[in-house]
This record gives structure tokens, C-alpha cells and sequence, in this order.
């Protein structure tokens, strides 16, 4: 989990990506439990409403779902649904972001793709 | 209990008007961050809301009955004032124990086991006197006075201004622990907005004896831009919305940018940034008392 949430983002989106990313890294598993609302709230200091509102967030993406009476669960399938998504997001937020600096500071496409292929 | 509402609150000391005409609604069950700088009218607003302070005119009601004068309703809300250190009879020689003793004959609900738990977390002696207290051991009393007094309804004004950031630390997971377990209404002015902004479900902006904002914190932030870029980029971005504090630096400009809905995109000219609280309440202020 992460120390602190930082204040570049909704909180609730914060709430929200950080639990995709412990999916992501296989520290929540599929079927298994997820901290709760009241859990989220104390560790972050935030208010409950907005650790609820992340929560609901990933319940409606099908990323979560409710076992009545005990709490939130990771969906089945959640795993390959989010890096799905973040394929499909990872043009828009890295790889333009990424082109748009080696213009700036002239670092040609060439170059660019070697420096890709150099990193492991 | 139901809501706590002040309806065209008007308060004046002598020529003065601290507070022009405020209308409010402190709902149950939320968490309220009262913010506002000095002398805006926090305090006086608070004293009224809990009928330790007559307003001059308006009326303040719980649930529709008026609170003035009225035991009942004053039972469900503890306003845990600041404490004197000094009385007109000199220094108070009163023992927290003994300030702590009135608490528990005062409030309805107050949860003794809970005065004893905060007490050892704050570290306090209860056998010192109030005069010899320190600024952080009297804002943890005024902050166990609160909390143990389980009223439905809890005002604290500025509970951490004398706190070390330790303390303060401790004190949001309090609340945030208190208001888990019971769904208690919490009012909590404070200076230090940044730090305490995300425990507030909903904030409440008051400058100058008005209230300039009031709404749930999130979606107020998800209103709120912070636009830089060129000046003539900026000024066509942000066109039509209403926008603070404007700055320029060379043929830079940046302003803040608070929407009536949330924004999709202010074109590919600009650079756009979320705002922290701490930074549209400076923007909001500012230009107020600078007359922009």
C-alpha cells in the first residue's frame, strides 16, 4: 500500500488505482478480500464517503464485487480487465508524454527506439 | 437527530458585522471542515450555531425546533470551546480533572471509559493545573472534551492549533476512528487545510461574514483547475468560466479556474493541474481583499 496519497488526483481515483496496482502485482488475488472501507479510511485518514466512492468505482468497472454481509472481493478476471485498460490508456498517458519530451529536447525517433531497447 | 440549520444569521458588535445574513445546513452523519482566515467569522458562527452567542438576527434551529434556550436540543451538540488560561480572577487554578469532572456532568452521552483511553494516548497529567498547561496539552483536553462527550452533534474550533505535527496526526485518525465507528456529525475548523482536507466530506468557505462556498469537497475540487501557459492561450482557454487569482510572470499567465461542472479538456494550448483546498481557498480569498 502506498505511505501517503498525493495531491495530483481525486482521492477516491487514488483509492481506486492503488488497489488496481496490488491486483496488478498479484499482492491482492483474485477471489480474495479487500481492505474495507472503514480499513482505507483509517489507514489514509480520508473520509469514508471518499474510500467508499473508490471502492464503488471498481465494483461498477466489474474489477470488484460485494460478498453480502462480509465485504469486497476481487472479481474473477480482474486482473486481465484492468491491464486491458491500461493498454488502452498506455498510448494517451506514456508513450505520447514520452515522444512530446524527445521533440522537446531533440532526442531523435532513432535514438529513442535504441534507448527502448536498451533498458531491460 | 436531524439537521442543524441557521437561517439569515446576521451578527453585529456594536457597528461591526461579523456575519451578513448566512444560511447554512449542517446535515447528520457527515464530517464538516469549517475554513476561513482570520477574524472571517468561524468562531462567532460556531458560538451561534450552539447558542452560546445570541445573533442579532436569524434564527438557528435542530431537527426545526430552535435551539435558544432550548436544553434539549443543546443535549445533542458539544461545542469544545478553547480553554482560558486566565480568568478575570486571575490565572485558572482549576485541574483538568476538575475541568474534565464538568464535561461529565454537562453532556448527556459522555463516555468515561473513552475521557480515560485519550487521556493516556494524549499523555495528560489531569492533575495539573489549567494556567500551567501547555498550547498542545490544552488543545488535547479541548479534543477530549469533544470526542468523550459522544454528542451527536460536535463542534471543535481549531482543535489543533496548539498541536505538534504528531499530535495532529494522531488526532485526524481520532476522528476518523470516532466517526467510523458511530456516523457522529463532526464540525472541525482549521487553519491547516491541507493536512486535514481529505477527512471533510463536505467544506464550508467563509470570508468577510459570508459564506462563499459550501458543497461536498470532492466535487468542489473536481471543479477546480489550475490553467498556466501562454497569455493569450490562457485567456482563451478559460474564457466564460469563472476564474481567481490571475498571476502573469513574463508571457506566462496562470489562473485558477472553479467551473459548474467538471471540465473534459481546456485545449491542447495549456497546461492543466488539479487544485489542492489549501490553494483555491488562497485563490478564493485573496482576491477578495486585494479588490481584483
Amino acid at each position: 500500500m502506498l505511505d501517503n496519497l498525493g495531491e495530483d488526483k481525486s482521492i477516491y481515483l487514488q483509492i481506486g488505482e492503488m488497489i488496481e496496482d496490488e491486483i496488478l502485482r498479484d499482492i491482492l488475488h483474485e477471489e480474495e478480500q479487500v481492505p474495507s472501507t472503514t480499513e482505507l479510511s483509517k489507514f489514509y485518514k480520508i473520509n469514508p464517503a471518499t474510500a467508499a466512492k473508490g471502492i464503488n468505482l471498481l465494483v461498477d468497472k466489474g474489477i470488484l464485487y460485494k460478498r453480502r454481509g462480509i465485504g469486497m472481493f476481487v472479481q474473477k478476471g480482474a486482473k486481465e480487465k484492468i491491464m486491458e485498460e491500461r493498454r488502452k490508456s498506455f498510448m494517451e498517458t506514456f508513450v505520447k508524454k514520452i515522444i512530446t519530451e524527445a521533440k522537446l529536447i531533440g532526442v531523435s525517433r532513432s535514438e529513442l527506439k535504441k534507448m527502448i531497447d536498451s533498458v531491460e | 437527530m436531524g439537521t442543524l440549520s441557521g437561517r439569515n444569521i446576521v451578527k453585529k458588535y456594536g457597528k461591526d458585522t461579523v456575519l451578513k445574513n448566512v444560511n447554512i445546513d449542517i446535515e447528520e452523519g457527515k464530517i464538516y471542515g469549517l475554513i476561513g482566515r482570520n477574524g472571517a467569522g468561524k468562531t462567532t458562527l460556531l458560538s451561534i450555531l450552539t447558542a452560546q452567542n445570541p445573533a442579532t438576527e436569524g434564527t438557528v434551529t435542530l431537527d426545526g425546533e430552535p435551539v435558544w434556550e432550548n436544553a434539549d436540543a443543546l443535549s445533542h451538540i458539544c461545542y469544545s470551546r478553547e480553554i482560558n488560561q486566565v480568568t478575570i480572577f486571575g490565572p485558572n487554578t482549576l485541574k483538568v480533572k476538575e475541568y474534565l469532572a464538568t464535561a461529565r456532568a454537562f453532556y448527556a452521552n459522555w463516555d468515561e471509559e473513552y475521557a480515560k483511553e485519550l487521556i493516556e494516548k494524549f499523555g495528560i497529567d489531569t492533575k495539573k493545573k489549567i494556567s500551567k498547561l501547555s498550547k498542545g496539552m490544552l488543545s488535547a483536553v479541548t479534543i477530549i472534551v469533544a470526542l468523550a462527550s459522544k454528542a451527536d452533534i460536535t463542534i471543535m474550533d481549531e482543535p489543533v492549533a496548539g498541536l505538534d505535527v504528531v499530535a495532529r496526526e494522531q488526532f485526524y485518525k481520532l476522528v476518523i476512528e470516532e466517526y467510523a465507528n458511530t456516523g457522529r456529525t463532526f464540525i472541525i475548523s482549521t487553519h491547516i487545510i491541507e493536512e486535514a482536507a481529505s477527512l471533510f466530506e463536505k467544506v464550508i468557505i467563509i470570508d468577510d461574514g459570508e459564506i462563499k462556498y459550501e458543497d461536498n469537497t470532492e466535487d468542489l475540487l473536481s471543479r477546480a483547475y489550475r490553467v498556466s501557459g501562454e497569455v493569450d492561450a490562457v485567456n482563451k482557454a478559460v474564457e466564460g468560466f469563472k476564474i481567481y487569482h490571475p498571476e502573469s510572470i513574463g508571457r506566462n499567465k496562470v489562473v485558477t479556474v472553479l467551473a459548474e461542472e467538471p471540465v473534459d479538456s481546456f485545449g491542447n494550448e495549456v497546461q492543466v493541474e488539479p487544485v489542492p483546498l489549501q490553494s483555491l481557498f488562497y485563490a478564493m480569498c485573496v482576491d477578495e481583499r486585494e479588490g481584483a
